[in-house]
Order: C-alpha cells, then structure tokens, then sequence
C-alpha cells in the first residue's frame, strides 16, 4: 500500500482551503487578500494536476493498460476546471464580486465531483497498481521543498 | 477490484435526470390541488383514502422522483459506471413510474379494483427497471468509501418497501398470501422502510459526502461514518419486533446524526452564504425537535389543562409529517439547488472541449438559478411547512396550507424551467458556433 491516496487527498483538502479563503476575501471584497489567496490556490492546482497528468496517470496507465478509460475522462475534467480558473483569473482582475461567487460556486462543484472520483476510486486503484507510489509521492513531497 | 467497464464519467444526456426532477413538483401541484378538494376530513386519520393518496403523492411522487433522478447522475461520480443503456432505462421507467404513482393516488382516492391492478403493475414494471440497472451499478465493488454501503443499504430499504407494498395492493384487489398478515404493524414496517430506511439512509450516506466536500468542512466522525448508517437499517429489521424500543433508538440515532451535521457545519471554512447549508441546517434542527416531541410524556398530548398544545387527534401523523416536509423535503430541496444548475453547466461545457471559444456563451451556476430566488424557495417551505403543523392541529385551515404548498412548488418549477430554458438557449448558440 503506498501513500498516494493520503497525499493526494490531502493536496486536495489543501486546495480548497486556499480557495475558499480567496472565495470570502471578495464575498468582503478584499481585493488584495483576494488576489493573494487566489494566486496560491491557483499556483498548488497547477502543480498538482501536472503531478497527475505528467506522472500518475500515465504510469497508472502503462501498469494497468487503460490508457482510454478514467484516466482520460480526468483529463478531460482537469481541462474544465482550467477553463473555470481562466474566467475566475478575469472576474478577479475586473473586480466583479457576482460574476466571481458564481464562477467560484461553479468551480467548486466541478472539483468536488471530480475530487470524490478521483478519491473513491482512481487513487485506491492506483495504490493498488503502482508498486512504486512511494517513492514517486516522495519525489512529488522533495520538489515541493525545492 | 472489478475495473472493466469503468469510465468514471458516463454523464447520462441531461433530458434524462431532468425528465424526473420537472415531473416531481407536478406531482405535489396534485397533491395541493387534493388537499384543496378533500375538505377538512382529510385530516381526521392517516387511514383516510385521500390521506393515503396525499403521503403517496409526495413520497412517490416527489422525493423517490427526485432521488431516482439524482442516482441517474451520482451513480458515475459514485461508483465509476452508469447504467447500462441509459436513454431506454430512465425513459421507460419514468414514464411507467409516473403513470403508476397516477394509478395508486386514483385508486386510494377512487378505490376501483382496476386503477389498483394497474397501479400495481406499472409501478413494478418501473422500479422492476429501474433497480435493475441501479443495482447492476452497486453491487460492483469498485467504489470505497462508506457512503456506498449508504446507498446499498437504501436501495435494499426500498426494495423491502416495495414488496410490503405490493403485498399490500395485492390485497386490495383480493390476492392474498398466507405466510404473513396484513395489519397496522405491517403498514408502519412500510412507512419506516420508506422514510427512514430508503430516503433517510441515502440522505445520511450523501451527506457524508457532500457536506465535508462542498462547504470545506471537517469529514464527519470516523465511527459516525462506519456504523450510523448500518446501525439505523439494523434498528428497522429489530423494529419488526420490537417496535417501541426500536423506534425510540431511531429517533436517537437521527439525533445524533443532527448533532454530527451541527458540528460539521460549524466548523466548515466555507462560509459564503449558501441555501443548501440553510436547509441542512433546517433539517438538522427538525431531527432535534422530533426527538423532544417523541419523548414529551403522553400527558403532554392529551391532558386538558396542558399549556404547550392544543388536543392532537394523531401524535404520528404530526411527526411523521414534520419528518417529511422540514427533514426529507428539506435536504431534496437543497440537493436540487445545487444539481439543476450544476448539470446544465457541465453538459454545455463538455461540448465546448473541442471548441473551446464556445465557452464565453455558458454561464455559471448562478446565473442558471438565481441566489435570491433560491432563498425565496427556502422561506416558502419553511411557511407551506408552518401552514402544514397548523392545519394538523387545525384542519379547517386546510385551503391555507394548499395554498402555499402551491405557489411553493409553482415557484420551484419555475425554477427549473428557468434553468432549462437558460440551458437550450446557450445550446444553441454553441451548435451554431460549432458549426460555423
């Protein structure tokens, strides 16, 4: 059993934390606290979603052989969600407190729905199937530092 | 681990969770519209026909309407697959469903041997379908987590309903089965199994998910998690033969449970405001005051000179219908703020991954349901609900409350034809751009 589930989750859980710090800085609008929650949400989403894409799932899929099943639909949705950070980025910049809440509240269904998949069932099975998730979350943990 | 067939999205087409949540409102319109017409004598018992009619309509009618629809959706982001040939299962069994929820509400009401012979057929041959593919979905173990076990002890609640029921309607139109009597006992294992053992437990195993995942909150206790859910279908098996001890641990079970999603929700770090947290809120809070009703010594019902109420014909009719309206409706209604615009989003933004420019067309979930109106639906159920305790206790206020229950769910129709004309609308301009 490696720690990719624990870790991972966690990233997650570290993600939404951020998110909806920036989320009631402009329910108060703000906007510098805002930006600045904002920019680090944004910053540990695109880390972890290039630690998903670029390493887990294509080792996920050369060990298991499922190159066209859940792994592709998670890209597909890591694709909405940057659309959705796209158009927080610009609600952001042009201070549009209603525009930003309702992309926000829509981001942030998006990513449960997809973070309860990934949790459920893909990080359980890649435990499974990745005989070296240790040392590949050790690696995630050492750059992180750097 | 069973893996094949796994594609963690098949999102069914969204005219199919839809086609169930437009249908459900109608049916408590209906049901408004019997409350209007049935007169003050409707009030007297739960055994009256239109009474029967009236449960039926909203357990039926709305909540498993509601819930049939939103398993449609959650089952992918559940339990990795959806049903098998999605378009012909949700299309059948809805329109079977809704037309035996019309015959069983006509039968109660009229009581003709062939509107219950029809009734009894329809409604088998659509939850038949139905749990079929449901239940071809659940018993793979792909999932982990506690929340299916939720689900898989839900969906056995409902199928032992279901066949109490059909055992029950079979005895209307004078089949009969020796091995087991149908008395009082009987209709109450029923009523437990639907309320409390089927929409409850699905609730209790959503919220497990929901509440920690969309409003950044705290995930509920470990042992609340593991054994709350199982706890409460083991109380409904022992309630079969000890009812009174049972049913006291029921209620403080959900107790617990209201304290759990009091905590949860306290300590969750999302805190823009939010009609869903408002209802669950709600519905905790009901659970807390079921519990003070339920074990308020009888006197306190029945005594003349008692302060706190006036004579109540029906201690059960009374909890059984705040169970209903402020804790199951409540929760639904809340779920259904969230999905309807959600699904609208994700559908249309699905389409644009090829062409991404399309994407400036969708609008975000707050514009498919306004906030401010989602609020005012919140204070509506809370009135049709106060209206709904007064006329227990006074029946002739029966046209107030149709009148509310009424313009409540006129309004959540609105609501979601709002939202789906939103949806067409931007669907079509996106074909248009697709195409140009």
């Amino acid at each position: 059993m490696s720690s990719i589930p624990e870790y991972m989750t966690a990233k997650h859980r570290e993600c939404d934390e951020f998110f909806s710090e920036a989320e009631s800085a402009v329910a108060d609008k703000n906007w510098p606290l805002a930006l600045a929650k904002w920019q680090m949400f944004a910053s540990e989403l695109t880390e972890h979603l290039a630690q998903e894409e670029d390493v887990l799932f294509p080792q996920f899929e050369q060990a298991t052989g499922m190159t066209a099943g859940p792994t592709q639909v998670m890209r597909m949705e890591h694709q909405q969600m940057r659309a959705l950070v796209q158009s927080l980025d610009n609600a952001l910049a042009a201070k549009e407190k209603d525009e930003y809440l309702g992309l926000s509240e829509t981001l942030m269904v998006m990513m449960q729905q997809h973070n309860m998949k990934e949790e459920m069932m893909l990080y359980p099975m890649m435990a499974q199937h990745l005989s070296d998730g240790d040392q590949l979350i050790e690696g995630f943990k050492s750059s992180e530092v750097a | 681990m069973n893996m094949s067939g796994l594609s963690f999205n098949a999102l069914p087409p969204i005219d199919l969770p839809f086609r169930f949540f437009l249908t459900a409102p109608l049916f408590i319109i209906a049901c408004a519209l019997l409350v209007l017409f049935s007169g003050e004598t409707l009030w007297l018992s739960r055994w009256q026909p239109n009474m029967l009619a009236l449960t039926h309509g909203f357990t039926l009618g709305f909540l498993t309407m509601v819930m049939m629809g939103a398993l449609l959706q959650l089952l992918p982001v559940i339990g990795g697959v959806g049903i098998a040939k999605p378009r012909f299962i949700a299309t059948t069994s809805h329109v079977l469903y809704c037309a035996g929820v019309v015959a069983l509400m006509f039968s109660f009401v009229f009581a003709h041997q062939w509107l219950t012979l029809a009734a009894l057929i329809l409604l088998s041959l659509g939850f038949g379908l139905y749990l079929s593919a449901i239940i071809g979905v659940l018993i793979k173990k792909i999932s982990q987590g506690d929340s299916i076990n939720g689900f898989r002890l839900a969906i056995i609640s409902l199928v032992i309903l279901l066949l109490l029921g059909v055992l029950l309607l079979a005895n209307r139109v004078g089949i009969s089965v020796s091995f087991i009597t149908l008395d009082k006992h009987l209709t109450d294992i029923h009523a437990l199994m639907g309320l409390v053992g089927w929409a409850g437990l699905l609730i209790i195993a959503v919220s497990f998910q929901v509440i920690p995942m969309f409003h950044v909150a705290p995930s509920m206790p470990k042992y609340i998690k593991q054994y709350l859910a199982g706890s409460i279908f083991i109380l409904l098996m022992l309630y079969i033969f000890y009812a009174e001890f049972a049913l006291a641990l029921i209620f403080i079970s959900h107790g617990v449970f209201a304290v759990t999603l009091f905590y949860v929700i306290k300590q969750r770090k999302r805190k823009v405001p939010d009609t869903s947290i408002k209802y669950w809120q709600l519905a905790a809070a009901t659970l807390l005051l079921l519990n003070v009703l339920y074990f308020l010594p009888e006197y306190f019902y029945h005594s003349e000179e008692t302060p706190l109420f006036m004579p109540l014909p029906d201690k059960g009719m009374l909890l059984t219908a705040i169970f209903i309206y402020f804790y199951l409706l409540s929760v639904i209604q809340g779920m259904l703020l969230k999905i309807l615009p959600f699904l609208s989003y994700t559908h249309l933004q699905q389409r644009c991954l090829i062409d991404f420019s399309a994407m400036q067309f969708i609008p975000h979930m707050h514009d498919f349901l306004n906030k401010k109106q989602g609020v005012a639906l919140y204070y509506m159920h809370i009135i049709s609900g106060l209206s709904l305790v007064a006329v227990i206790f006074e029946p002739s206020l029966y046209v107030v409350f149709a009148l509310f229950l009424l313009i409540e769910f006129v309004w959540l129709l609105f609501l979601m034809l709002r939202c789906m004309r939103l949806y067409f609308s931007v669907s079509k301009k996106i074909n248009l751009s697709n195409n140009t």
